[in-house]
């Protein structure tokens, strides 16, 4: 590599190292180049090559140059047990310890391989894919029924840092604020709600600037819903609204008794 | 077949934004599950036989209406659209670990790529390419992740059983030797 000209090297060096995904991509991109046999994973070459080409290299990202650096211990650990004396002629052969910590670095070496390989694959695929266009958004009116295959909680989180996010470009916030709702007054509330209709946008259970306690207890409510199984909720995509629907086999038992409580409406206290 | 079948299947896909799965169209067009494969392995035919711009395909555990590959190129002269964006490589890496390892934590999938993949990971959650499964029982109780119908929908795969067989070995600190022991006792005694 150093054979390239004599200027122009620190630049291109860095831009192919960043092109390696990491140690281990590295590594096996030595091997390759260099020929040499994975099986055999000869240590002092591979260390030597490896090192070699850290040296050529200035990093940017911490995390990253963690990564390589780690490997090179782990590398220079393997090649000083070869270097060390040893009462037995072989002088190529690492003791017990060594020699695991090689096979367990050949088969991280083998396993991310075929990583690569299947990530090769999955990248043609999806050219392929790429290609073949269908229906993104359909023109259908708004469903009684969303079919719902996913809401994370990553999903409902977003949905809510997006929320708030809005929240602050309204006005500022107020002063005085009339205290939120209980989780179950509001929990019973959705349930009245989804009594009625087969699903409730998460905006339409608060006002137009809705105090943010409100707005917590009222995400609350709804996950607390989902863990019960007596709502479920989706979205459409990133930091859209939350589409809160009922539950399909609702089993009453377990949760009437608190909705049943709270069904008075506001009027909890005397 | 039926011609008024056809017409409401075609119609069906036409109109979805998603793939329609096999359920869903026996429910609609209130049919046996025969005559549903049967109808949509019919207009299939009739696309292709009809040299029509649409093609009927299976993908992510459903049937779906999409263009033809060779008529990208007259599409894209549509708006001038671009190609669609393509994932970098540590994302598919990330995302075939994390198809054929699933239900797999952060740590894990870091130990088979050999970097962190904090960004990575939530990259391909904002995608919706991943998404949590639940949390690992066991120290720290790391989060698992696991792909999802999008996953199949952007790689244009019918289920994971498309994907080409992965045989990861299995990690040398679990169980396997233990287990052995267990049945019956210390190895030595094959040799």
């Amino acid at each position: 590599m150093t054979a390239e000209t004599g200027e122009a090297t620190a630049t291109p060096l860095t831009v192919r190292l960043e092109g390696f995904e990491g140690p281990l991509d590295l590594l096996l991109h030595l091997a390759r180049t260099n020929e040499i046999d994975l099986a055999q994973l000869p240590v002092r070459q591979i260390t030597d090559r490896y090192l070699a080409y850290l040296e050529s290299t200035d990093f940017r990202d911490l995390d990253d140059a963690g990564a390589f650096l780690v490997m090179a211990a782990t590398l220079v650990y393997l090649k000083s047990k070869l270097l060390l004396p040893k009462p037995e002629a072989e002088a190529d052969e690492l003791d017990e310890e060594g020699e695991a910590l090689r096979l367990e670095l050949l088969a991280r070496l083998r396993a991310y391989a075929r990583v690569k390989e299947i990530g090769e694959w999955l990248r043609a695929q999806e050219a392929a894919w790429g290609t073949r266009f269908g229906r993104t958004w359909s023109e259908l009116p708004m469903p009684d029924y969303l079919p719902i295959e996913s809401v994370s909680l990553w999903d409902l989180t977003e949905a809510y840092r997006g929320f708030l996010a809005r929240l602050g470009r309204g006005e500022p916030s107020r002063d005085v604020e009339p205290e939120p709702p209980s989780l179950l007054a509001r929990m019973a509330e959705i349930l009245g709600v989804l009594d009625h209709s087969w699903y409730v946008m998460f905006s339409a259970l608060l006002g137009a600037t809705p105090p943010r306690p409100e707005v917590v207890v009222t995400l609350l409510a709804v996950l607390e819903l989902v863990r019960l199984q007596r709502a479920r909720a989706q979205q459409r995509e990133l930091f859209a609204d939350i589409v809160i629907e009922r539950a399909l086999g609702r089993q009453p038992a377990e949760v009437t008794a608190p909705v049943e409580e709270d069904e008075g409406g506001p009027t909890r206290e005397p | 077949m039926n011609p008024e079948i056809l017409a409401a299947l075609e119609a069906l896909l036409f109109a979805s934004d998603a793939p329609l799965e096999l359920g869903r169209i026996v429910e609609i067009l209130d049919l046996p599950v025969e005559d549903a494969r049967a109808a949509i392995d019919a207009l299939r035919a009739a696309c292709e036989a009809a040299g029509r711009g649409l093609a009927v395909v299976e993908v992510a555990g459903g049937v779906r209406l999409v263009t033809r590959p060779e008529l990208a190129p007259v599409l894209l002269q549509l708006q001038r659209l671009r190609l669609k964006s393509r994932l970098s490589r540590a994302a598919v890496e990330t995302l075939a670990i994390i198809a054929y390892r699933q239900p797999i934590s952060r740590p894990e999938i870091e130990q088979l790529r050999g970097v962190s993949a904090d960004a990575v990971v939530t990259s391909l959650l904002e995608r919706r390419l991943i998404r949590v499964v639940g949390r690992k029982a066991g120290p720290g109780r790391p989060i698992l992740y696991g792909t999802t119908r999008e996953f199949l929908e952007h790689f244009g795969l019918r289920d994971l059983g498309d994907l080409p067989p992965f045989e990861i070995p299995v990690q040398p600190a679990e169980a396997e030797p233990a287990a052995v022991e267990a049945v019956e006792g210390p190895s030595a005694s094959r040799s």
